[in-house]
């Protein structure tokens, strides 16, 4: 029995949230019973994807593979479990579980009934079981299909919140999106045409053989998967979506949303560049350093329209796109310590962005007030909470000891080594205007006058949650362990292929 | 040129489905009408649809089905009709989500006219 799980693991990581959110809706009504189940069932996920990472890390870098069916790789689906899927796993499960903590009965306000919250559930349970899927898998259709199921439930968290501007985002979001997984779709079709494999390894192996024959359909390919993963994990000029779908959504959802899910499609894209094109051809078409201009592009871009923006989430929501920024800038280093500092900055960035929204979100409900000017003296009157606010900024900016500096220090190296300096640059200015907008929000919290009004922390699941988040930020800061080191293995491997 | 307009012609299931493509996104881009930019959509993800299709299809190949009388017959690859198979099921999925959320929108603002909501919006901000 154990033994069957054990080597069936890989499959169960993904299955097993699917599984649960399709069972969620029998007992909607029964809301203790729902959250009790959605708690559990993250933490067994969490165990899970620690196992897997720890087999990968003791095994040195040799993957665990398993074929769908039973059917081997050029026929059948393989997931993959290597250095990267087993780092994102780790991600998306550690990050998941103290979202789905703050959720517990903290819902009826955003979201209405009991259904209505245990839909919220499934949806939260799909998008978690699609992500690890996006992870392990090592084919390429597949992908899309997680893509779509995906996007799909990200759009009904964002939806999911009762108020029409709400669904005008997910709309806006729906559309958007759906335009990105059809580029994505042309792109795999292209590379399906040129190797007639969905393998990525397979496909790899052949285009590398026949891509000179035809250059401008690979050309097309790359263009149409490097666009479509773009739009979806909104690089800047592309991220119109992103501050509307992210401030509407309710407090977990942004989180989930911001922290992971726009993640998972830079995962994806890490590995269609590095695993099916490779880097060889990545830098035959260029695309290197159009990831790097675009990632600089995006860190000033998404600063500048962060400071102007006086809504509390929409500011944390910009600033997600220029931290998308850094990590599409460290995608187009080519060198292993660039590669690590993004893989790391990815981990960091998710840990301190669920942080911050989900703080902020408490703010918001529970002084009832949206834009940052009005926020006065919130910190004397909801100190754990804007505790929390206060470390995980301090770890966005970069400042040592907290998680986000490693991250910035590795891209910084990174970028010194490939010799383009005005990466580096970008990087410190990024840090610089991240501080300015995030410590005027610290300054207004605990330097203003206190209102009269009685504001108090949210209840135990949600402190508890908060404290969770910022106890990860310092420990990764710290001591960031297995994840650096899987990080770090992940890079080298993907480096390897030529 | 003339070179080009022949194989456009020969390849005519890929030029559908480019000419498509430009279409859908164009409709998708331009129009304000929330179901005008769903069909567009729609009209996008069928033509990736035809290219996939079309990629599968061998001139003269036979139903896939092993023919035991002529087992070096021509056959038409399966796989990306398959494939299609899937992705018209999304397809269909995004379309009724996208329908639910234009009726949603049409319950609260009374118009399924993208810049008319964006100006209400606007107007409850101010």
């Amino acid at each position: 029995m154990i033994s069957t799980i054990k080597s069936n693991l890989p499959v169960f990581v993904v299955i097993i949230p699917l599984f649960i959110a399709f069972i969620l809706p029998t007992f909607a009504r029964r809301l203790k019973l729902v959250e009790g189940l959605v708690i559990s069932v993250e933490t067994l996920w969490l165990l899970s994807a620690a196992y897997l990472a720890s087999i990968v890390l003791v095994q040195n870098g040799i993957p665990i593979i398993y074929s769908m069916g039973g059917w081997t790789a050029p026929w059948g689906i393989e997931l993959k479990v290597d250095n990267l899927a087993a780092f994102f796993l780790l991600v998306v499960t550690g990050i998941s579980l103290p979202v789905a903590l703050f959720a517990k009965g903290n819902l009826t306000e955003e979201v209405g009934t009991n259904e209505r919250v245990s839909r919220f559930y499934v949806l939260l349970l799909l998008l978690g079981g699609a992500m690890a899927g996006m992870a392990v898998t090592n084919d390429m259709f597949n992908v899309f299909v997680l893509v779509e199921v995906a996007t799909l439930s990200c759009c009904a968290l964002v939806a999911a919140k009762n108020h029409p501007r709400a669904a005008e985002a997910a709309f806006k979001y729906l559309i958007l999106a759906t335009l990105g997984s059809s580029l994505v779709l042309g792109g795999i079709g292209f590379i399906y045409i040129l190797t007639g494999h969905l393998n990525m390894g397979f496909a790899h192996n052949e285009l590398i053989q026949v891509w000179q024959n035809s250059p401008h359909v690979v050309w097309m390919a790359m263009t149409f998967i490097f666009v479509g993963f773009g739009v979806k994990s909104a690089l800047f000029p592309l991220h119109v979506w992103l501050p509307d779908a992210h401030s509407n959504a309710p407090t977990p959802a942004s989180a989930i949303l911001s922290g992971l899910a726009v993640k998972a499609y830079i995962i994806c894209l890490l590995k269609f560049l590095y695993v099916v094109f490779g880097q060889n051809l990545m830098q035959q078409f260029n695309l290197h350093r159009i990831l790097v201009l675009g990632g600089m592009i995006a860190i000033i871009g998404g600063s500048l329209f962060a400071l102007n923006e006086d809504e509390l989430k929409r500011r944390l929501a910009f600033s997600t796109v220029a931290q998308i920024g850094y990590l599409f800038l460290g995608m187009g280093l080519m060198n292993t310590i660039g590669l690590t500092g993004m893989l790391f900055y990815l981990a960091s960035h998710a840990v301190i962005k669920s942080a911050l929204f989900l703080s902020a979100g408490s703010m918001i409900s529970a002084t009832g007030k949206k834009n940052i000017s009005e926020m006065v003296g919130v910190g004397k009157k909801m100190p754990i909470t804007m505790a929390v606010f206060t470390i995980a900024s301090m770890g966005l900016i970069g400042i040592p000891l907290f998680s986000g500096f490693i991250g910035k220090w590795y891209l910084l190296l990174g970028s010194l080594e490939s010799g383009n300096i005005l990466a580096s640059a970008v990087i410190i200015l990024g840090s610089v205007l991240c501080a300015a907008y995030l410590l005027p929000i610290i300054r207004i919290a605990y330097f203003e006058p206190a209102p009269e009004e009685d504001i108090k922390d949210p209840g135990l699941p949600q402190k508890t949650a908060l404290i969770i988040l910022a106890g990860a930020v310092f420990v990764l800061g710290i001591i960031p362990g297995p994840i650096l080191e899987l990080a770090k293995r992940a890079a080298v491997q993907l480096l390897m292929i030529q | 040129m003339k070179i080009l307009i022949e194989k456009l012609i020969v390849n005519y299931p890929y030029t559908i489905a480019v000419l498509l493509f430009v279409i859908g996104a164009l409709i998708v881009l331009t129009k304000s009408n929330l179901f005008k930019k769903l069909i567009g959509i729609n009209i996008m993800e069928s033509s990736i649809f035809i290219m996939f299709v079309g990629a599968g299809y061998i001139r003269g190949g036979a139903v896939p089905i092993v023919d035991k009388v002529n087992p070096e017959a021509l056959y038409v690859n399966p796989l990306p009709s398959a494939l299609m198979l899937t992705g018209i099921v999304v397809s269909v999925s995004v379309t009724a989500f996208a329908l639910a959320l234009i009726i949603r929108l049409h319950k609260s603002y009374g118009t399924v006219d993208a810049k008319l909501i964006a100006e209400m919006r606007r107007e409850v901000k101010e």
